[in-house]
């Protein structure tokens, strides 16, 4: 059933790249009916009782052709169908040809061959294969950022992902071809007996770790999201981060791993949760907040990677199957929540067109189905019962107390990790309040987001698709616990075969009835207050009655208080002119926070580089008289080296 | 349908006692300052007479401002129910239930807040972002604690977490605790409850302007709020499984009013801190948990 399927789906998708330059209607079923057929390969995956493989003798670069799908692939490429036949509808209207005659045909194509790709990078399993699959992914990846490429700042975003991605894709040559080199072929598979190649292991870590956006390495993420249209947002960081974390999740499970890799991992992952909501509560750009909050997402997963890293290396303790269980979920959830977060972003750009949330303000009136579901989105990624984000949260969160109450080294590991997951959940809370009060509450700040209008059915259609998702998910995680059981028992082939250990049914009827008294408590109150009738007045706010939209918090004091304690990293500059005399007649304050990483470590290191190199450039200037001159020196010099070699 | 009963004769523990403890408190208040103040069962007249009230909604807000508040008051009912209760246990317990707990606070301050900026107003966006910030390090102290409850028993369930006795770092944990405590029940000397117009206040400000009968739902799910960390405290400290069912209720009610009597008595001694000084003395807390944790680990080790 599998082999069929992915066929059906990769030649649908490849129709579909075709279809999509000229004729929208067909392009989008085809493109459906392809992820459908993806998400059925990999649900009849997770039914069977072991992964799906096939060899073939057709050669392809001179290799013969393997393909597989065991359950950590199918569950990454469940991810990669829903989102990208949601996000095809959404860029129906989103990226329609009316608004984008010249880039909505490139746009559908490049979508499909973007999906394509993913599906068989999760698909290959030779290592040269993977190489191809990975490239032309990134490169659609490129396309799609830059499908406005009219804009000096797209641009400059494409160009800042490409340069990033082949810097990853670098390491991964070096780690394939070492790979293949040690194991004498370049088929892959689990390789856990080959104890020489655990350093490999830190070269996959770099190159995964780029795409995914583990922190120090991020430094392509935001201005990739913020500029790409936001459906390619949407993907981008929903499911194409997450291939970074597959091909870590892959290669941790089939490799074996260096001594301190758990150690390294759990770090990571802890650092890139906490510095992400830092730099996700200072943004004003809303689709950069939503991309730095994508590092402390990644970060989360990585921890529960971490810890399963460690488990294995203090003899497969269940704990580390459960951290590793929980970081799966969370691959989902985060998939479904941060797609519906931006789209939901995507249909406030659409109707206001800033992403500056100092600018908006009070768009509840004219688009309460965004609000809403931005809302809920918002719930979610904070990790809040009783929605998905919360499973996840709560199931990594007992496989790090479980490590704790074990008493083992590894829970020097936990006792911090736990202690910053709960302050960088904290944060992401003020983040997003920050977020949907700053977009959608209080009054409108300037014209276009008081002239605001509700996005059209399909915008709305895939955005309410998602949020069902994030509370099937939350309501009842148990239905999806056996494909996420799974995953982890492919992960690691020791681990198979042991049972849930976690209370998921109890949690999920927990949530079930939370979510009933919620409803009842608030149709109560709601009757109640109706009963008489409401009168409405101005804010009453101790007494200022009526001030100017302008006077409400802005985004900037709303984030003041909390990133005080991260100035160390943030770093902010501020421009001020200050009002003077008796009469001011202007003031200003700019706030503006660095992507710091990038400009103060990466962009200086680069110019320091250019300097050098064209210090050396000024040897080479065309002038034939001087070049003799090197050729004499040289052999001169070499003449000396010759002379002392022969005197000593 | 005993168990049914037991359930519903603990729900209506919760939701009747809790407006005693503020009621208490302002009773100690007023003892010390040499008045004879509000009857200690003020709360239950001011909430009987809010919910007989109409509303008045701000023109910015949306429909959500009258809903919020029921959803806040929910999660504090439910993170409620997962407390125990000495002897009697907790309505529902299982693996990790104090996670639940914890996010189930955090829902409801989400709520709060996001109802509070709703009415646009830059008072109320001031006492949001206090309350949510500060937060963060609340938040940080009490999983400290409930790191160094874990590592003390074992377990990650909070029936048995809080039953057996109280490890050497006792009087650490208890300091730091209660210092969470007056933090997020925006007590003296982090926030004073009966001012409305000093501009350090958090949790206030953030309920100016409710009224009616969705300001008493917010006012019950303050003082179960407080009834619960009240709680906590007390069993945190107090090794109740050594005694009998009696006596343990006894302490458990002894230890809560005791509780009561100290925020009182802090309240009538201490001035409200500078709000810059806040985080210093929430830092304090997590560190005194931290230190707890520590001495638990050690204790474990030994």
């Amino acid at each position: 059933m599998t082999g069929p399927l992915l066929v059906l789906a990769v030649l649908l998708f490849g129709t579909a790249v075709v279809v999509g330059q000229h004729w929208p209607r067909p392009w989008l079923v085809l493109t459906l009916a392809a992820c459908l057929a993806s998400i059925g390969a990999a649900l009849s995956v997770f039914a069977a009782a072991v992964g799906w493989e096939w060899k073939s003798h057709i050669l392809l670069g001179g290799e013969s052709l393997h393909l597989r799908l065991d359950g950590v692939s199918a569950l990454f490429m469940v991810l990669a169908a829903v989102v990208g036949g949601a996000g095809a509808v959404y860029s129906c209207e989103y990226w329609s040809d009316r608004h984008y005659p010249e880039s909505a045909p490139r746009g559908r194509s490049w979508w499909s061959a973007l999906v394509l790709s993913m599906v068989l990078v999760l698909i290959v399993s030779n290592g040269l294969h993977f190489l191809m699959a990975w490239e032309a992914f990134a490169i659609c990846g490129y396309f799609l950022i830059t499908l406005e490429n009219q804009k000096p700042a797209v641009r400059s975003a494409g160009w800042l992902y490409l340069a990033s991605s082949h810097a990853g894709t670098v390491c991964l040559f070096g780690f394939f071809t070492l790979l293949a080199v040690k194991t004498g072929t370049w088929d892959l598979g689990p390789l856990r007996e080959h104890a020489s190649l655990s350093p490999l292991f830190w070269l996959a870590l770099a190159g995964f770790g780029m795409k995914a956006g583990i922190f120090p390495l991020h430094i392509w993420l935001p201005s990739a999201h913020a500029n790409a249209p936001s459906h390619v947002s949407a993907i981008l960081s929903a499911v194409a981060i997450k291939m970074g974390v597959y091909g870590i999740v892959r290669f941790s499970g089939w490799l074996p791993m260096p001594a301190s890799a758990g150690w390294v991992v759990i770090g990571l992952g802890a650092t890139s949760a906490l510095l992400g909501v830092a730099f996700t509560l200072a943004q004003n750009d809303f689709k950069r907040l939503l991309a730095y909050c994508s590092v402390e997402n990644i970060g989360i997963i990585l921890v529960g990677l971490g810890a399963a890293l460690l488990a294995r290396s203090h003899g497969d303790a269940p704990w580390g199957r459960l951290a590793l269980a929980g970081a799966l979920l969370h691959v989902w959830n985060h998939g479904a929540f941060k797609a519906l977060l931006f789209f939901g972003a995507g249909s406030v750009l659409h109707a206001t067109g800033t992403r500056e949330m100092s600018r908006l303000g009070g768009l509840w009136r004219t688009m309460p189905w965004t609000a809403g579901l931005f809302a809920l989105g918002s719930v979610a990624v904070t990790g809040l019962p009783p929605l998905n984000g919360f499973v996840s949260e709560w199931i990594l969160y007992l496989g790090l107390f479980d490590a704790v109450t074990d008493k083992q080294a590894a829970a020097w590991a936990a006792l911090p990790v736990i202690i910053l997951l709960a302050m960088s959940g904290a944060l992401a809370l003020v983040a997003f309040t920050k977020a949907g009060s700053m977009i959608f509450l209080g009054a409108a700040r300037t014209k276009p987001a008081a002239q605001a209008h509700e996005c059209g059915l399909w915008m709305r259609a895939p955005m309410l698709l998602l949020a069902s998702l994030c509370i099937v998910l939350g309501l009842a995680p148990i239905f999806v616990w056996p494909a996420i059981s799974r995953a982890a028992d492919a992960w690691s082939l020791t681990w198979a075969g042991q049972t849930a250990p976690a209370p998921l049914l109890t949690l999920g009827w927990v949530h079930l009835g939370l979510a009933a008294l919620i409803i009842a408590a608030a149709a109560l109150l709601w009757k109640k207050a109706r009963s008489r009738p409401i009168r409405r007045a101005p804010t009453w706010d101790c007494g200022y009655a009526a001030p100017t939209a302008k006077m409400q918090y802005s985004s900037g004091s709303f984030a003041n208080l909390a990133t005080a304690w991260f100035f160390w990293i943030l770093r902010p500059s501020r421009t001020w002119r200050r009002p003077h005399g008796s009469f001011p007649a202007e003031a200003l304050l700019l706030d503006r926070v660095p992507e710091t990483v990038l400009e103060q470590a990466v962009l200086p290191l680069a110019a320091r580089i250019m300097q050098v190199s064209s210090a050396v450039r000024r040897l080479q200037h065309g002038r034939l008289s001087a070049y003799i001159l090197y050729v004499v020196a040289g052999l001169a010099g070499l003449a000396v080296l010759v002379l002392l070699e022969s005197a000593s | 349908m005993i168990p049914l009963a037991h359930q519903l004769l603990r729900l209506a523990c919760w939701v009747l006692l809790a407006p005693l403890l503020p009621g208490i408190i302002n009773q100690v208040k007023a003892r010390v300052a040499g008045r004879r103040g509000p009857p200690v069962l003020q709360l239950y007249y001011d909430l009987a007479r809010l919910w007989r009230k109409g509303v008045v909604v701000s023109t910015l807000a949306s429909p959500a401002f009258v809903i919020l508040p029921a959803v806040a008051w929910v999660s504090l009912l439910g993170a409620a129910l997962l407390v125990p209760l000495g002897p009697a246990g907790a309505a529902l317990s299982f693996h990790g239930d104090v996670l639940l707990m914890l996010y189930l606070l955090a829902l409801g301050r989400f709520c709060t807040a996001w109802a509070a900026m709703e009415t646009g107003s830059a008072f109320e966006g001031m006492g949001v972002v206090r309350e949510v910030s500060y937060a963060v390090l609340s938040e940080a102290a009490i999983v400290a604690a409930v790191l160094a409850l874990c590592v003390q028993t074992g377990s990650v369930s909070m029936v048995t977490m809080l039953a057996p006795t109280a490890g050497a770092g006792v009087v650490l944990l208890g300091t730091g605790l209660f210092i969470v405590l007056l933090a997020e029940n925006c007590r003296v000397p982090f926030d004073d409850p009966t001012t409305h117009l000093e501009l350090t206040m958090i949790h206030e400000v953030m309920v100016l302007d409710h009224s009616g009968p969705p300001l008493a739902v917010i006012l019950h799910g303050a003082s179960m709020k407080l009834l619960l960390f009240s709680l906590l405290l007390t069993q945190a400290i107090v090794p109740l499984a050594q005694h009998g069912p009696i006596a343990a209720t006894g302490l458990l009610a002894g230890g809560v009013l005791a509780v009561t009597l100290a925020v009182g008595i802090v309240e009538s001694l201490l001035a409200r801190f500078a709000y810059r000084r806040v985080p210093l003395l929430l830092t304090t807390a997590f560190l005194l948990c931290l230190f707890a944790l520590l001495v638990a680990w050690k204790g474990g080790a030994s």
